[in-house]
């Protein structure tokens, strides 16, 4: 049996295996406990000390929910005005700062971590279970975060980079120019209506203005200089920018190339579509008038075919060879 | 629909919760005997999986869809167990090493025919680390990297425990 027939007998196991006797009987009786636990509150002499116990609890979770765990990595940061020993609390409204020989570790409550690196400036601003925030004010941070997508927010300058299950690094100065770069998952970076999604192994150059085009970490440096050209110079040179990013545009570069679509301006976006649609060919039921009107689910379906290659081609380098135009391991 | 059971079901209702069951019970099962590669401990991972689901309901906002929401807390929920509790290695494969796969046994029902039957259990009969990592990226479609954080190890470890278990698999099947 070779790979290409062990992935199409895989591709034929079943999602879906009903379990050999009803499980529910005794899922019931679990959560029928936790319910029952709660009939007896319903009681009207419980209410006065129900009450007072919620209130209690509520004070002491809020207390709680309120703080994160920091740790000193090497030297010793600034929370506010004391300094951090060995460890302690990062409250709601604190800020940790760090001179530039001395590193903290951030608990992001229970789903992840943040370091702090030398010379940064952040600030907790929300804790809580639903809603994870950090403002970095300056400085760089490295975040690793396990959790469901748009729990962990990061406010910049320039935009919020919002988790979308991942680790990356990120790094701002005070007006908000920066760099993110993405080595885990995905991170969708946002300043008002604008967005980028910067997949692992991505880059992706920030201006006070906003995000820019997100750019492989190994695109030739002659492409990384067209798309900073397109985002960021004058509008006036936009389309030779363009053609610049066109003509230079490997199928590894994709990611990049279906961003522009959204951002060139409209008599441009035929020429973009079919440098992209030559370059990765795009998935059935996705058409070109669809992608040229900025249609969400032709964008939504061209982006998926693409990550899923670019994710293909970052978790296998150095393993095998993928077709960037595929996604298909190359014998 | 689900979107309503899932908002019923958020505001208490068990007999909503009940028909989510009904509904997710399947997929979860296949996640969990895969992972788990037994049939006994797959049973006792979906209830947990629904235990903690009753539990997590309100936390879920409806930003992904909620059968993907409910996969990840369903990986979670497995190799959590398997972390805390070391449960695996009283198992009957006590090894990582993949010569020591020949001829384990295995508790877990086989479903579908011929080639398919062969192939779930040859994954169920892979060792812990191995199958952990086929199940989430060849059957279920994780990165390496989104595998590493959740199993607690490197993308490189996890992409040679891939390429070990597709190996293993060849040769199982070729038999």
């Amino acid at each position: 049996m070779n790979e290409q027939e062990l992935q199409d007998a895989v591709n034929r196991l079943p999602k879906s295996i009903e379990p050999p006797r009803d499980l529910w009987p005794e899922i019931e009786a679990r959560i029928g406990t936790r319910a029952g636990s709660r009939s007896w509150q319903r009681r009207w002499y419980w209410v006065p000390l129900a009450a007072a116990a919620v209130l209690v609890f509520l004070l002491i979770a809020r207390a709680e929910r309120s703080a994160w765990d920091v740790t000193a990595l090497a030297g010793r940061p600034l929370i506010g005005t004391k300094r951090l020993a060995a460890s302690g609390r990062l409250r709601v409204g604190d800020w940790l700062q760090t001179d530039d020989s001395s590193r903290a570790l951030i608990a992001v409550g229970r789903i992840g971590q943040v370091e702090v690196r030398p010379d940064s400036r952040v600030q907790l601003v929300v804790a809580r279970t639903t809603e994870h925030r950090l403002a970095l004010a300056h400085g760089t941070i490295d975040a690793k975060v396990d959790a469901v997508p748009r729990l962990f927010f990061v406010e910049t300058p320039a935009g919020t980079a919002i988790d979308l299950g991942c680790a990356y690094t990120l790094e701002t100065d005070s007006l908000g120019k920066g760099l993110l770069h993405v080595t885990g998952g995905e991170v969708e970076f946002q300043t008002g209506s604008r967005a980028s999604r910067v997949p692992l192994g991505a880059l992706m150059q920030i201006r006070p203005t906003g995000p820019g085009t997100p750019y492989v970490d190994d695109a030739p440096a002659p492409f990384v200089r067209a798309i900073i050209a397109f985002d960021f110079e004058q509008r006036g040179t936009r389309a030779r920018a363009t053609r610049n990013v066109l003509a230079l545009a490997r199928a590894q570069d994709a990611i990049s190339l279906w961003h522009l679509l959204q951002r060139v301006d409209v008599p441009l976006r035929g020429l973009v579509y079919d440098r992209l649609a030559a370059l990765v060919p795009p998935p059935p039921g996705v058409t070109r008038r669809a992608s040229i009107a900025l249609e969400s689910r032709a964008l939504e379906g061209y982006w998926t075919k693409i990550q899923r290659i670019h994710f293909r081609i970052m978790v296998l380098r150095g393993v095998r060879e993928i077709d960037p135009r595929t996604g298909l391991a190359r014998e | 629909m689900s979107d309503d059971l899932v908002a019923r079901a958020q505001a208490g209702d068990q007999t909503a919760f009940r028909e989510l069951y009904r509904e997710h019970a399947g997929r979860v099962y296949a996640l969990c005997l895969r992972l788990t590669g037994d049939g006994r401990d797959a049973e006792e991972r979906t209830q947990d999986v629904f235990v903690r689901l009753w539990d997590k309901l309100s936390s879920f906002r409806g930003e992904s869809a909620f059968s993907s929401w409910l996969h990840r807390l369903a990986v979670n929920v497995v190799l959590n167990e398997r972390r805390t509790t070391g449960r695996r290695e009283r198992r009957v494969m006590p090894t990582e090493d993949p010569d020591s796969v020949v001829g384990a046994q295995h508790a877990a029902p086989l479903h579908g025919s011929g080639l398919s039957i062969d192939l779930e259990r040859a994954i169920a009969e892979l060792p812990d680390g191995a199958r952990e990592v086929f199940v989430l990226y060849d059957i279920e479609g994780y990165a390496h990297g989104e595998i590493a954080q959740l199993v607690g190890i490197a993308e490189g470890t996890s992409k040679a425990q891939l390429f070990r278990a597709r190996r293993l698999l060849r040769e199982k099947l070729e038999r």
